[in-house]
């Protein structure tokens, strides 16, 4: 296994308490494999990402769990890594594109120069031609011209940005690369471009992915299995299909059917009553049990455990969603 | 057919916005924002307006609300020309009227001006009672210019789009939804807290009085956009204009948003225009869709028809990039070059030609196309989809 992550608790530490934003969090990864992650903002997907590579704010506090990566010569727990030991597999272990890229690329050095940088961190013996040669040939994967290099990034629209980058995130061959929201600010058009772009080239390199997105069509379009999250916790992982057509957690369900698709019938949209919880003082039990019309007096008091219910199908639920059927949520 | 009858009515709205600055001299380049826009909306229907960033869309509803003035065009509520009341400056409505139906109708015999239609009928008509007087004429149309603007205010409404924006942090939520009471004057201390409340339950904050007291940093993003709801229902308008009200917002809480919008309309016998840039959600949201490309409209018609039929080559383009929820389903490739580019001064030809992968010469030689019904109610601005140019 590539990477396996199991039991991860990293809560952030406030005036008021903590505030679990990942909870108990285990889930697998294998070469050329691509995991997608869906949840609302602040149910914790993004800080996940942050707790595996370490790129903690200072009042975050790990509370356990491990981070077991294999580069081909055996897992290591990145949890215990000393840091000198940890930059090793940043970037060159595990990369990330993240989110508002167009915020992450510095205004005044240029586009391809930062790229080499990145490099030159990773592989301070890299002759500088050989590090604009490589920069060159992942401009070209991402689908820019070459020449762009020598621009700032004020030169560049959006799309290029994203596209500028990525490349960065591969710059040095990375075995997993977490993509985190990488086309939010997009519009459609740009958006599908470099979704296609990204896939394409994780398939080619055979690359395994996280893809972190709020928006459940874009992560169907990228994901070879996908993890639902909520507040804190994955409620239900599953291959891409059996997420869509047969969802077990009631709070997936909810979520495919409030979405708005513009092909197929134009079916009656779910609202899901109340709002995600604060992660400052979960509800006890089930943190979805007060919106969720299956739940009854166990789910607002015994924590479900997360269970492989059918093969590779992980569900958190006491009362799971049968085939066919038909949960029926009120609101207003 | 009363309750069929138009709401709104724009034709030929323009709004350029200069793109250089310039102590001495004329301006000479300017962004196209909105050209040559023209839409109608019917009571308790709704048009949604759809297209990419930076084409046009939010610049049309803050014209229709008054906070952009237009460069050109007209704009009908209920039957009267609100045009000369959104221009702040007196002497640039007064340049309005005149242009518009002064020079028009002076030049009209009395026959001709008896047999006009259309909204302009009416002010042929006072033009006639008033012995063809041009000055009464325009004052009459100015008249009242500021108090009308008030009225105009009431009944045209808007949503914004950041729920966390919009809400002045050091107000109560009664204060906030209270405000265009007290702007306009209506009922005293104890009828508006009657008001507030009931407006605040039909939003779905209930109960009323735990949320009136209470601040919008108190409340979550799809509460405050309720608040921001209930702000802007309060008067009873006859029209909102939405600017994407739920985009900020998660998607379990996002249907509850969306359908709240559309009971209200409903109650309310209230017409929207719903600006988005989410073609799902406009699906859900609007009985019309019209899909803008660089400040012009490029295809209009029924919501479902153009979803299912889209015909302009960018609307296709638009449709096939939209991700689908369903890892089953593949989608068509998108059929576009390039990318947007800015409208400063663009050439006279279809605004589409650039990335269009059907143009042709005739695209090339002529002006921007027409919107041409192609379909029942479905207009497509495109020379090739029309066959005239092959």
């Amino acid at each position: 296994m590539l990477l396996s992550v199991r039991d991860l608790r990293m809560y952030y530490k406030t005036k008021m308490g903590y505030v679990k934003a990942v909870d108990g969090i285990s889930f697998d990864l294998d070469q050329g494999e691509s995991l997608g992650i869906v949840g609302e903002s602040g149910c914790g997907k993004t800080s996940i990402s942050m707790t595996i590579l370490r790129l903690l704010p200072d009042n975050a506090e790990f509370k356990g769990g491990s981070v077991l990566f294999d580069m081909g010569n055996g897992p290591v727990d990145l949890v215990n890594l000393p840091e000198s030991e940890m930059r090793k597999y940043r970037w060159r272990g595990i990369s990330m594109i993240f989110q508002a890229a167009m915020n992450s690329l510095n205004p005044v050095y240029k586009v391809g120069d930062q790229i080499i940088e990145a490099i030159q961190n990773h592989f301070p013996d890299m002759p500088l031609d050989k590090a604009r040669q490589k920069v060159a040939e992942l401009f070209t994967l991402v689908g820019l011209d070459p020449s762009r290099m020598d621009q700032y990034p004020h030169q560049y629209s959006g799309g290029m940005k994203q596209r500028a980058v990525i490349a960065m995130a591969l710059a040095c061959d990375p075995k997993i690369i977490i993509a985190d929201e990488p086309t939010t600010a997009l519009d459609v058009i740009v958006q599908d471009r470099i979704l296609k772009e990204i896939r394409k080239i994780q398939r080619k390199l055979n690359m395994a992915m996280i893809y972190i997105s709020h928006d459940i069509a874009v992560i169907a379009e990228v994901s070879d299995k996908i993890a639902v999250m909520y507040a804190g916790k994955f409620v239900e992982l599953a291959d891409a299909v059996t997420i869509f057509k047969q969802p077990m957690h009631p709070y997936t369900y909810g979520l495919m059917h409030a979405f708005p698709s513009t092909v197929g019938e134009k079916t009656e949209l779910v609202t899901i009553p109340g709002e995600p919880p604060n992660l400052l003082n979960p509800p006890k039990g089930c943190r979805f049990a007060p919106r969720c019309p299956k739940a009854d007096s166990v789910c607002s008091e015994v924590e479900p455990e997360y269970r492989e219910l059918e093969k590779n199908h992980f569900v958190a639920c006491h009362h799971p969603v049968q085939p066919k059927e038909v949960v029926r949520f009120y609101a207003e | 057919m009363q309750n069929n009858d138009v709401v709104l009515k724009i034709e030929n709205l323009r709004k350029y916005f200069p793109a250089e600055r310039k102590i001495f001299g004329k301006v000479k380049l300017f962004v196209h924002a909105v050209d040559d826009v023209s839409f109608e909306i019917r009571r308790k229907e709704s048009l949604a307006l759809v297209g990419e960033s930076g084409c046009g869309k939010t610049t049309t509803g803050r014209v229709l609300v008054g906070l952009e003035e237009p460069t050109s065009g007209r704009i009908v509520v209920e039957q009267e020309d609100v045009t000369p009341l959104l221009y702040d400056d007196e002497s640039a409505a007064k340049r309005y009227v005149h242009e518009t139906y002064v020079k028009k109708f002076a030049a009209m015999s009395d026959e001709q001006l008896k047999s006009v239609t259309g909204i302009d009928a009416l002010y042929a008509q006072r033009f006639l009672d008033l012995g063809r007087n041009e000055a009464k004429f325009v004052d009459e149309l100015l008249q009242n210019r500021r108090e009308r603007v008030w009225q105009m205010r009431r009944r045209i409404q808007m949503i914004f789009q950041d729920p966390y924006e919009s809400l002045n942090p050091r107000m109560t939520i009664f204060d906030i939804v209270a405000e265009p009471l007290n702007i306009h004057g209506v009922g005293n201390l104890k009828e508006r807290e009657e008001m507030v409340a009931k407006m605040l339950a039909d939003v779905g904050l209930t109960p009323p009085e735990t949320f009136m007291f209470r601040f919008p940093h108190e409340l979550s993003g799809g509460q405050r956009q309720r608040v921001a709801i209930a702000r802007a229902l309060i008067l009873n308008p006859s029209f909102v204009v939405a600017d994407e009200p739920t985009s900020m917002l998660d998607v379990s809480i996002r249907t509850g948003v969306m359908k709240l919008m559309m009971r209200l309309a409903e109650e309310h016998d209230m017409s929207y225009l719903y600006i988005t840039h989410d073609l799902a959600v406009a699906r859900y949201m609007s009985n019309d869709i019209a899909v803008m490309y660089l400040g012009k409209i490029v295809e209009r018609g029924p919501t479902e028809e153009v979803l299912k039929n889209p015909l302009h080559p960018y609307t296709q383009a638009l449709l096939a990039a939209v991700p689908i929820p369903d890892p089953e389903m593949k989608r068509g490739e998108p059929n576009i070059k390039g990318s947007v580019p800015r409208p400063i001064n663009p050439p006279p030809r279809c605004r589409f030609f650039d990335r269009c992968p059907y143009a042709v010469k005739f695209c090339e030689d002529n002006d921007h196309p027409p919107l041409r019904e192609v379909a029942p109610k479905h207009f497509v601005a495109c020379y090739v989809v029309s066959g005239e140019a092959s």
